[in-house]
């Protein structure tokens, strides 16, 4: 049986960017999906609106643990108003190919980028 | 074995007064260690044991039935004496020294005030003797941090805290293994990621159940003495927790998985840089070989596999 996921996943499950956490971050979200029990939290140090370092601690699958490492990559030094925009498409697009019915483990990092992103802006 | 402040929860709903059986001295070998307990009440109810039952347990409950009526303490001797059952081999002929003495089940009584303290700075990871003289009838006790500072033929116990049983995975194997674990007197926390599968409703009194990112709740737990099982079967779980349990300093590390599939966990850890060391700590897969496949099968494997440990034991696995 072969994996239903390409290099991208492989490689960023198996040596993930950015696994750690923040020593001070200045906002951190958590992503759960119920369903599967993924559960990923996200990290932000942002300074004069821009992600300056972004870290993840994942309990999660490969797809959404790579996810989350391919994100908090292209995180890095983002405007904060740009990141909030990322689209789910380009997430996985980045990651390859991914099955339909796992796309909710490659987006569950964005939802709690979208959640830090909303709760950040509205303090 | 269950701690003292276990004990007496167990007793607290339905006596008001017990008598306290403690194990001083076993001449002609005995089953249980020195210092176990047999709690008589005063309504009738029994816990714990001073033998593996029969009639030595029997003849420690008259005398504290005795002693509770007479609300005094005494140190009592118990032989296996019959003629005839010795006669036939068929009684060892051991003789046991027991402390009996009343006591209320509320914490203004000195003896309970003071085991308490004693199991509350055990489960803390405190060290905590307790030292028991008794001179005419009178019985005294002083909680000690180190042993060496009994007084002079004081009878001298360790109090240690309940073992301490970390389930990673709320599954039916889970539920089933706390409730042999709370059986086998042990503390018990589940761990898991997943709401709908953590809940207190199952899984015995008592349990602690923690719901969130399973390698991050299973941290405070990993403390010396602890045993942690994985039972979710799910990598997801299985990953990021044994990175930190096989690098604490826990004395038993378990995970429910085939020959193949831990094989594959164990190739992954080795990959990220876990040392030959670390990996050989993990018990992959777990439990002893008795043919059984259903949850509760399964946690009894486990549950033997756990008693194995502490005991040194070799075993068959799985």
């Amino acid at each position: 049986m072969t994996a239903p996921y390409g290099a991208t996943v492989l490689e960023h499950f198996r040596r993930p960017r950015n696994q750690r956490a923040l020593e001070r971050p200045t906002i951190a979200r958590e992503g759960y999906n119920p369903l599967c029990g993924d559960r990923v939290r996200l990290e932000l140090d942002v300074q004069d609106g821009h992600i300056r370092a972004a870290a993840f601690t994942a309990n999660a699958c490969a797809i959404c643990t790579a996810s989350a490492s391919v994100l908090t990559e292209r995180l890095r030094d983002m405007v904060v108003a740009e990141a909030v925009q990322i689209p789910d498409a380009e997430l996985v697009d980045a990651l390859g190919s991914i099955p339909a019915a796992r796309l909710a483990c490659a987006t569950l990092p964005l939802k709690a980028l979208r959640t830090a992103i909303a709760d950040l802006t509205s303090a | 074995m269950a701690d003292f402040l276990d004990q007496v929860e167990q007793l607290r709903p339905h006596e008001r007064r017990v008598a306290m059986a403690t194990l001083l001295a076993a001449r002609g070998g005995s089953p249980r260690p020195l210092g176990a307990k047999l709690f008589v009440g005063e309504g009738g109810r029994l816990l714990g044991s001073v033998s593996i039952g029969g009639c030595v347990d029997a003849r420690v409950v008259e005398h504290g039935d005795r002693l509770l009526r007479e609300n005094r303490a005494e140190r009592v001797t118990v032989s296996v004496d019959d003629a005839e059952a010795l006669e036939l081999g068929l009684a060892c002929g051991a003789e046991f020294d027991l402390l009996v003495e009343p006591m209320a089940l509320d914490d203004a009584d000195p003896t309970v005030a003071l085991y308490t303290e004693g199991a509350r700075r055990s489960r803390a990871g405190q060290s905590a003797f307790m030292a028991t003289s008794v001179s005419d009838g009178v019985v005294s006790r002083v909680l000690l941090t180190r042993p060496e500072d009994a007084p002079a033929l004081a009878f001298v116990e360790r109090l240690a805290p309940a073992a301490l049983l970390v389930i990673v995975g709320a599954s039916d194997v889970a539920v089933a293994l706390a409730r042999v674990a709370r059986m086998l007197g042990m503390r018990v926390v589940v761990v898991d990621g997943r709401e709908r599968y953590a809940t207190i409703d199952r899984f015995p009194a008592g349990t602690d159940v923690c719901v969130g990112m399973p390698s991050e709740l299973v941290r405070p737990w990993l403390i010396e003495g602890a045993s942690v099982v994985l039972t979710s079967h799910d990598y997801r779980y299985e990953l990021p927790v044994l990175r930190e349990a096989l690098r604490a300093p826990v004395r038993f590390v378990g995970m429910l998985a085939g020959r193949k599939r831990a094989d594959a966990v164990r190739t992954v850890l080795r990959e990220e840089g876990m040392s030959e060391a670390e990996l050989a700590r993990l018990h992959a897969p777990i439990g002893l070989d008795i043919g059984g496949r259903e949850p509760e099968e399964i946690a009894l494997s486990i549950a033997a596999q756990l008693v194995a440990d502490r005991e040194g034991k070799p075993i068959a696995h799985r």
